[in-house]
């Protein structure tokens, strides 16, 4: 009696576990699905308990032991893996792509504004975000539009969260840069006719700009150096002040800030990933002429008509982000000139990532929730399963810093886990269920409220 | 550094040289079509009576001659093992502007319905390859949506490689492409002129039709003399774009209307009863679920998209369950692309409907092959796998329905037109340099209501 009590006492308790807005202290047990780790293959019939927000085990059914009051979801005939991450989206930035009122993708006042911190417009109650969650995807990459050579930092983000902080899993996570024919000012879509007009002038104002910020790194650092002699300092500035030559007094003060050189700083140093984006072959030679003149640590971003130089691309050992898929290939290229590119690229030993954007446009966040197609639609042309999945989980993370707590079912790893009737990279596969930081997310969007409201 | 090869210049160049090259007497390209093909043992998604695993399918002269477990085709026929393949009716795209070198709206005034796509339709664009390639032997080229009426359609087979005239559907039903909301809004709306709002739209199309009707009337009243050998009848002015009008007053035309709000719908039933014509599609649709049940006995089908949404006001309602909700309501449905991107993988965006509502596997692959056929008015000849009809058909490597289909083989009345086992471009009838990168990134996009 005591015991039928206590057990309906749980029961009871149950619900309200769930509604705490802090990661449940309660273990929840998926059992009986099929999961795809990511990072150790695939297990049949396993298990995975999420606990605090963690992954806290996985393995076979029998090999993992489920704790007494565990809530047991039960998996079968479902596939289970690690919440999908797209690298490139506008989240938050925009809302209705047509209104111009709800646009804060970019500040094309100047070519280089490093200084642009997407943290600072992110929406966090975009419409868009419960959208994509639905389909998988729980964190994401948001990076300012394309307008400008240097557009601003990005931020990482989980796409759940009490409030936009909770979200933001980091900020200034990497510069976001571009190269080609879209960011000269040439009477284009936002009427400028002014220099730089020309891939001279682009990357002569960028060579300068990273020239400009050296130096006020250097200049910074020596006044730093200074500061630690304290002592002769302020004499020295004793002395002049006595002289009450205004000009003098104004070497004296500490030099003014510059944010916007003050930004490049962490890039320079090759703390944090710079995301070039680029196109054609022959501009990813020469934007990589320049990383290389500055030692940045680069992500590539495209590359969608570099398939003459993918030999060389490997050789640059770097990361990069493949995308649109969808992009149209040239005249005199075969249809799936563009559609194989993952496949090439990760034959070459290069580390890829698939965004999600549709092709011939600017990213649509609004069909971020086709990330997991893009990517199939690469193993349709080529690539590898395993490297497909990778390069919209593990890969992603890896790229922007996140590598050892996201993008694979691991212990200690966050308990960001999709639950489907089938392959997450197909068409047809519904996801039934997304934990984010180990809480059920409800399946509850905008469009669905519509869907239910009509369907009455 | 490329010097343009010759064989640009002459499309059939590349079969005719191959043919020299074994001495042949005579060759055309369709001299190498052989009289009769089977496909044996292929996954037949039939589209019309459902998927015969293990199923054969014969072509005889360019029409489809037989289909079933077994067929009765002479010995003498060409068999195409299709063992693990799949075999569908050719992709049927209902709203595309590919090949329209971006002369897609003559936006100089809200109607224009004597503007003629054909007269833009640029054959040698590479989209059309593109498509080609995705499985797309059937497109509907439509006027933009700048206008209330735009103008009329032309209905191409993707015969890539054939000079223009051999590409064109031949008696395809004629269609009209009206639109309303808020592209047509933006476009006058923006030069302060009328329609700025869809009140404006909806009275510049009712003054339209008065119009039709007032010229209708004159040429009815001249031509009951003439029957009666009235030696005082006088012949009424012809006037290309009110004889156009007449046209759909007259039922002679099919009304393709671009909008998406539920209301809009109910409005341009209204209006069509109003003035006696019917619409046969709506095209975008996005907000029929919504309506459905309403819009099913007027017999009015839809061509929307799987899951674009977002992209302006009116989109912003839209729900990837519309398709198959729509149908449950008795609508007909079809997908579309309205894109050069989509166009490619309109297979794809069917198997999507799988997902969002549950279609079955035969209502998804009619929504991209039938039932756009309907559409346009072909679906007596194209859009299913059934005897007599034309032999469109395209064999797929996996499920057509899933992220992993890719075409094998795209047949257009029986001829190849595509094979992926081909080194270059994969065509049969065509190599060289395509044209359309005029539409490159460098450009941006034309906004003026080209698409969506």
């Amino acid at each position: 009696m005591k015991k039928l009590l206590t057990l309906a006492l749980l029961l009871l308790a149950a619900p309200l576990a769930l509604l705490a807005a802090d990661a449940p202290k309660k273990v929840i047990a998926i059992t009986g699905g099929r999961l795809l780790t990511v990072s150790h293959g695939v297990i049949e019939n396993g298990v995975l308990l999420l606990a605090d927000g963690k992954i806290a085990a996985v393995g076979e059914a029998g090999k993992v032991k489920v704790p007494v009051g565990a809530e047991i979801v039960d998996a079968r005939g479902l596939t289970v893996y690690p919440g999908l991450i797209d690298p490139e989206t506008n989240f938050g930035l925009i809302e209705i792509a047509s209104d111009q009122n709800s646009s804060d993708l970019a500040e094309p006042s100047d070519e280089i504004m490093p200084h642009m911190h997407v943290y600072d417009a992110f929406h966090s109650e975009t419409e868009l975000i419960p959208v994509a969650r639905l389909n998988g995807i729980t964190n994401a990459v948001v990076a300012p539009a394309t307008d400008d050579t240097i557009a601003g930092q990005d931020i990482f983000i989980q796409l759940a969260g009490a409030d936009r902080d909770a979200m933001i899993l980091g900020r200034d996570v990497a510069l976001a840069m571009n190269y080609g024919a879209d960011q000269r000012r040439r009477g284009g879509r936002g009427g400028h006719s002014s220099f730089p007009s020309t891939r001279m002038g682009l990357i002569t104002q960028l060579r300068q700009t990273l020239i400009d910020a050296q130096d006020y790194m250097a200049k910074r650092d020596a006044a730093a150096a200074k500061k630690d002699e304290k002592p002769e300092i302020t004499k020295k500035d004793e002395g002049k002040k006595d002289d009450a030559k205004p000009e003098t007094k104004k070497e004296e003060k500490p030099s003014k800030r510059d944010l916007k050189l003050e930004a490049l700083i962490p890039y320079l140093k090759g703390e944090r990933p710079v995301v070039i984006g680029v196109y054609e072959g022959y501009d990813v030679e020469t934007i990589m002429g320049l990383a290389q003149e500055f030692h940045l640590k680069v992500i590539l971003d495209h590359v969608t008509h570099s398939q003459q130089i993918l030999d060389k691309i490997a050789a640059y050992k770097v990361p990069v982000i493949v995308g649109s898929i969808y992009d149209a290939p040239r005249g005199n290229e075969r249809y799936d000139a563009v559609y194989t590119l993952p496949a090439e690229l990760a034959k070459r030993g290069v580390k890829i990532a698939i965004c999600s954007a549709d092709g011939g446009g600017p990213v649509s966040s609004h069909s971020s929730r086709n990330l997991p197609y893009a990517a199939g639609f690469a193993v349709a042309y080529g690539l590898p399963y395993d490297e497909a999945l990778k390069a919209i989980t593990q890969n992603v993370a890896d790229m922007f810093g996140f590598g050892d707590k996201l993008g694979s079912l691991d212990v200690g790893k966050t308990a960001n886990v999709v639950l489907a009737n089938g392959d997450p990279l197909d068409v047809r596969t519904d996801v039934k269920q997304v934990y984010i930081q180990g809480v059920a997310v409800p399946m509850v969007t905008r469009q669905t409220k519509l869907r239910d409201q009509y369907s009455k | 550094m490329h010097t343009p090869s010759p064989l640009r210049l002459i499309p059939h160049a590349a079969p005719l040289l191959a043919c020299a090259a074994l001495a042949c007497a005579s060759f055309t390209a369709r001299a190498q079509q052989p009289a009769d093909l089977v496909f044996k043992n292929a996954t037949v998604m039939t589209a019309s009576h459902g998927t015969i695993e293990h199923g054969s399918v014969w072509v005889h002269a360019g029409k489809i001659a037989g289909v079933g477990a077994t067929v009765s085709a002479p010995a003498s026929a060409t068999v195409i093992d299709a063992t693990g393949l799949w075999l569908t009716p050719g992709i049927i795209d209902p709203h595309s502007h590919s090949a329209l070198d971006n002369d897609v709206n003559e936006a100089t005034s809200p109607v224009t319905p004597s503007m003629m796509m054909i007269d833009a339709f640029d054959n040698r664009d590479k989209a059309l390859y593109q498509a080609l390639a995705g499985g797309v032997t059937t497109e509907l080229l439509l006027h933009g949506s700048a206008n209330m009426i735009g103008g009329q359609a032309v209905v191409i087979k993707n015969k890539v490689g054939l000079d223009r005239d051999a590409m064109l559907f031949p008696n395809a039903p004629r269609s009209i492409k009206f639109a309303s909301g808020e592209n047509p809004k933006r476009v006058y709306g923006g030069r302060d002129q009328l329609p700025s709002t869809r009140m404006g739209n909806f009275e510049v199309m009712r003054q339209a039709f008065e119009d039709a009707k007032e010229y209708m009337a004159g040429w009815d009243a001249y031509n009951a003399k003439v029957a009666k050998n009235d030696s005082s009848a006088v012949s009424p002015k012809r006037d290309l774009k009110l004889e156009a009008l007449a046209d759909v007053l007259r039922g002679k035309i099919y009304v393709q209307i671009h909008c998406y709000r539920a209301d809009e719908f109910l409005t341009e039933e209204a209006i069509a009863h109003e003035y006696g014509y019917k619409i046969r599609a709506f095209h975008h649709a996005l907000e029929m679920y919504k309506v459905g049940a309403k819009i099913a006995p007027e017999q009015t089908a839809i061509a929307t998209f799987a899951d674009w949404w977002g992209y302006k006001d009116e989109a912003w309602d839209a729900i990837p369950w519309n398709a198959v909700m729509s149908m449950r309501q008795g609508v007909k449905v079809a997908l579309k692309s309205d894109s050069n991107d989509h166009i490619r993988r309109l297979n794809q965006e069917a198997g999507k409907m799988v997902h969002y509502g549950g279609a079955t596997e035969d209502e998804a692959i009619r929504m991209v092959t039938l039932n756009p056929a309907w559409i346009i008015g072909v679906d007596d000849r194209t859009g299913s796998i059934d005897v007599g009809k034309d032999a469109d058909l395209v064999l797929w490597n996996h499920d057509p329905l899933s992220t992993y289909a890719r075409a094998q083989k795209v047949y257009i009345d029986g001829d190849l037109f595509f094979d992926v086992s081909l080194p270059g471009l994969g065509t049969t009838h065509f190599s060289g340099v395509m044209d359309g990168d005029s539409e490159s990134r460098d450009d941006g996009r034309n906004d003026e209501g080209e698409g969506q």
